[in-house]
């Protein structure tokens, strides 16, 4: 049986990502269209759409096995694409799809499973040899044994999900007083968004580089790596900004890492795309931290350097084709930057500010690539990830592609909600960035304030308060705004979200 | 206004007590240095509303307005400014010399969300950085710390219930 209808389990910008590929590929597609989100962009790119907006449920179809099962029977769409998060990485959907004859683009549901427990995960790693931080044996139990067993290793450490993944569930721990609280919490969020409580406690590495390897498998046993992606810039563990390749690693390092990470995707008989993830310290040793089964947010990175479209690889590899590139074939060429762009307000503790889409547009320089499900019109909606676009950026070498970067995050044009691209502005002119000499801690270390305006930009917002204060109080008609060429324009009538404080 | 008295500046104070002056009647026009540059607000259907400013088109949008404070999403960034005339700057700067220091702090959401859990009752002492609250959004749970030393005067949030961006959750007086 060959791919010949793929059912997106997903939604924004991954949805039309996988659905691009396919229709290279002439594979027709079926996208869901939901209440939440009726007029969503994704819903353009497909073949077939599946209305569920009747559906009144609080848990998202996206989340939903059994109703996704149905949609893709209902269909007839022989093989389903999860996307990442939702169920991207629940051995339980893929069961069921292979249970239902659907062919489940992506790992097999064991190596899903091992990989997703981190408990099997580490002992895998060890078992394999590869380099690892100190840890618990196994789930920790309550507070108490917490306290002990960070005793043992030694503070900091760090409490994470045994289900966990993307951040949430994860607490970093620096003195016993803090563990009861900070297992608790972790506790609890990892049991709201696993339904699984179970924490363990490792040795926490201060100040690395975080640093991960594509893996690209095949159901013949092939296994190769398409090189590393720096993801370092992070916010509690949330990526920020990535980067292919990272100015840390030589050829020999990126060759033992390398090596490192097909072997961890060995332990499993991995097949599909995957994403081995290290944490590299200041004396370039490298730990094995945990392997996510899916597609990566940030593998366009990735895509740009190598020349290779992981999405038709994932498919490719789901019909049983072999991977037919070997470990010499793969260059690095260049390098490539991707901004998240997320519907957050980075004076506000990174805080989500939903919201509609007034006016967007983005770059279309060669240099560029944009990932986006949104477009002018469109809303961010509270319930789903605050993500409005991936800037991806190409240069021939670094400095290159940040100048780049530089030169197309001031040419994004999004009005609407507030976005990070104050940050990134920010960020491009850091010179620890500019010099590669950042880690996980450069967010909430080494910046003093998450924006960058230029000289002028806060003397202009004054210009633009007094005006408005003059045309309010002062009144007279002698005030001689200057409107030629744009529409005569009074900034206090026309405003639709003015609301008072 | 009083029309009798006559105004020939406006001074526009930042959240953060910069003081940009301008000369009235208003121009569009702003010196820096030596010269002049044109400053043009302007908004079409494509962009909606927009400055142009050295060949430069940055998007702005005015977010609230109250009274003579205003705030600003100017490129991206927010800007709160409160516009004073030469008087009512001269009766604030008396005013603020007289006013001593602040001596109590409102704690609020950063962000909507749900209250998950209240960590202090009214007449708890906390410290500066101890969470007082954990505050659930985009399935994150954060905590909201105390930004001061003190004791608890007044707890709004309740577990279990929605929050908006800006409420006011724990009341705190600085010790």
């Amino acid at each position: 049986m060959k791919i010949n209808k793929i059912l997106i389990a997903n939604r924004g910008e991954i949805a039309i990502r996988i659905m691009k590929t396919a229709r290279l590929m002439a594979i027709k597609t079926v996208a869901i269209k939901t209440s939440l989100e009726p007029n969503a962009m994704y819903l353009s790119w497909a073949d077939e759409i599946f209305d569920h907006t009747g559906d009144a449920s609080e848990i998202p179809v996206f989340l939903d096995v059994e109703k996704l099962i149905h949609i893709a029977l209902a269909t007839n769409a022989n093989a389903v694409h999860p996307g990442y998060g939702f169920l991207a990485e629940s051995a339980y959907f893929a069961q069921k799809c292979l249970d239902n004859k659907i062919i489940y683009i992506g790992p097999s549901p064991d190596a899903i499973y091992k990989m997703g427990n981190k408990m099997i995960a580490r002992k895998l790693a060890l078992t394999s040899g590869i380099p690892m931080a100190m840890g618990s044996e196994g789930n920790i139990s309550n507070e108490e044994e917490a306290v002990r067993i960070a005793e043992k290793i030694g503070y900091p450490v760090i409490i994470k999900a045994a289900s966990g993944g993307g951040g949430r569930g994860m607490r970093i721990v620096r003195k016993p007083e803090e563990m009861e609280r900070m297992f608790i919490t972790a506790s609890k969020e990892a049991e709201k968004a696993f339904n699984d409580p179970s924490v363990f406690i490792e040795k926490y590495i201060d100040n690395p580089k975080h640093i991960e390897f594509q893996i690209l498998g095949d159901t013949h046993g092939n296994i190769i790596h398409l090189g590393e992606r720096e993801c370092s810039i992070q916010r509690k563990h949330q990526k920020l900004l990535e980067e292919a390749p990272s100015s840390a690693l030589d050829d020999k390092l990126r060759k033992k890492m390398g090596a490192m990470a097909v072997q961890i995707a060995k332990a499993v008989d991995y097949y599909s795309a995957g994403t081995v993830e290290f944490l590299l310290d200041s004396d370039r040793n490298f730990y094995f931290m945990e392997m996510n089964t899916r597609i990566q947010v940030e593998h366009p990175v990735t895509e740009i350097i190598t020349g290779i479209d992981l999405i038709e690889q994932q498919i490719r590899i789901a019909n049983g084709e072999a991977v037919k590139m070997k470990q010499e074939d793969i260059k690095l060429n260049g390098w490539a930057i991707e901004c998240r762009i997320n519907a957050e307000d980075v004076q506000a503790g990174f805080a989500p500010d939903p919201g509609k889409m007034e006016s967007f547009s983005m770059p279309s320089d060669p240099y560029v690539r944009i990932d986006t499900g949104i477009q002018a019109g469109s809303s961010i909606v509270s319930s789903y990830d605050s993500m409005i676009a991936k800037l991806i950026v190409r240069g021939k070498d670094r400095k290159e592609a940040i100048k780049n970067c530089k030169m197309a995050l001031d040419k994004v044009w999004i009005k609407g909600t507030k976005t990070t691209l104050p940050l990134f502005r920010l960020i491009v002119r850091n010179q620890k960035f500019i010099d590669g000499n950042f880690t996980t801690a450069f967010i909430e270390k080494d910046l003093e304030k998450y924006y960058y305006n230029s000289d002028y930009e806060e003397m202009l917002a004054a210009w633009l308060a007094t005006t408005l204060f003059v045309e309010e109080n002062l009144q007279e008609k002698s005030i001689n705004v200057d409107f030629e060429n744009g529409k005569e324009l009074s900034p206090w009538l026309l405003n639709k979200r003015i609301t008072q404080f | 206004m009083n029309d009798k008295i006559k105004i020939d500046k406006l001074y526009a104070l930042s959240s953060e007590n910069r003081k940009f002056s301008f000369k009235l009647p208003l121009k569009n026009k702003i010196r820096i240095g030596k010269r002049d540059y044109i400053v043009q607000l302007r908004s079409d259907e494509k962009l909606g509303t927009y400055i142009l400013w050295k060949n430069r088109k940055y998007p702005v949008e005015i977010v609230r307005s109250r009274q003579n404070k205003y705030e600003i999403l100017f490129n991206d960034i927010s800007y709160t400014f409160t516009v004073e005339t030469p008087f009512s700057l001269q009766r604030l700067k008396v005013i603020n010399s007289r006013k001593g220091m602040i001596d109590s702090e409102v704690i609020k959401a950063p962000m909507p969300g749900k209250i998950i859990e209240v960590l202090v009752r009214e007449g708890s002492s906390v410290l500066r950085g101890e969470p007082v609250v954990i505050l659930e959004a985009m399935k994150m749970q954060n905590e909201i710390q105390s930004p001061v030393n003190g004791r608890v005067t007044k707890v709004n949030a309740r577990p279990g219930t929605n929050v908006m961006k800006e409420d006011v959750l724990v009341e705190i007086k600085v010790e």
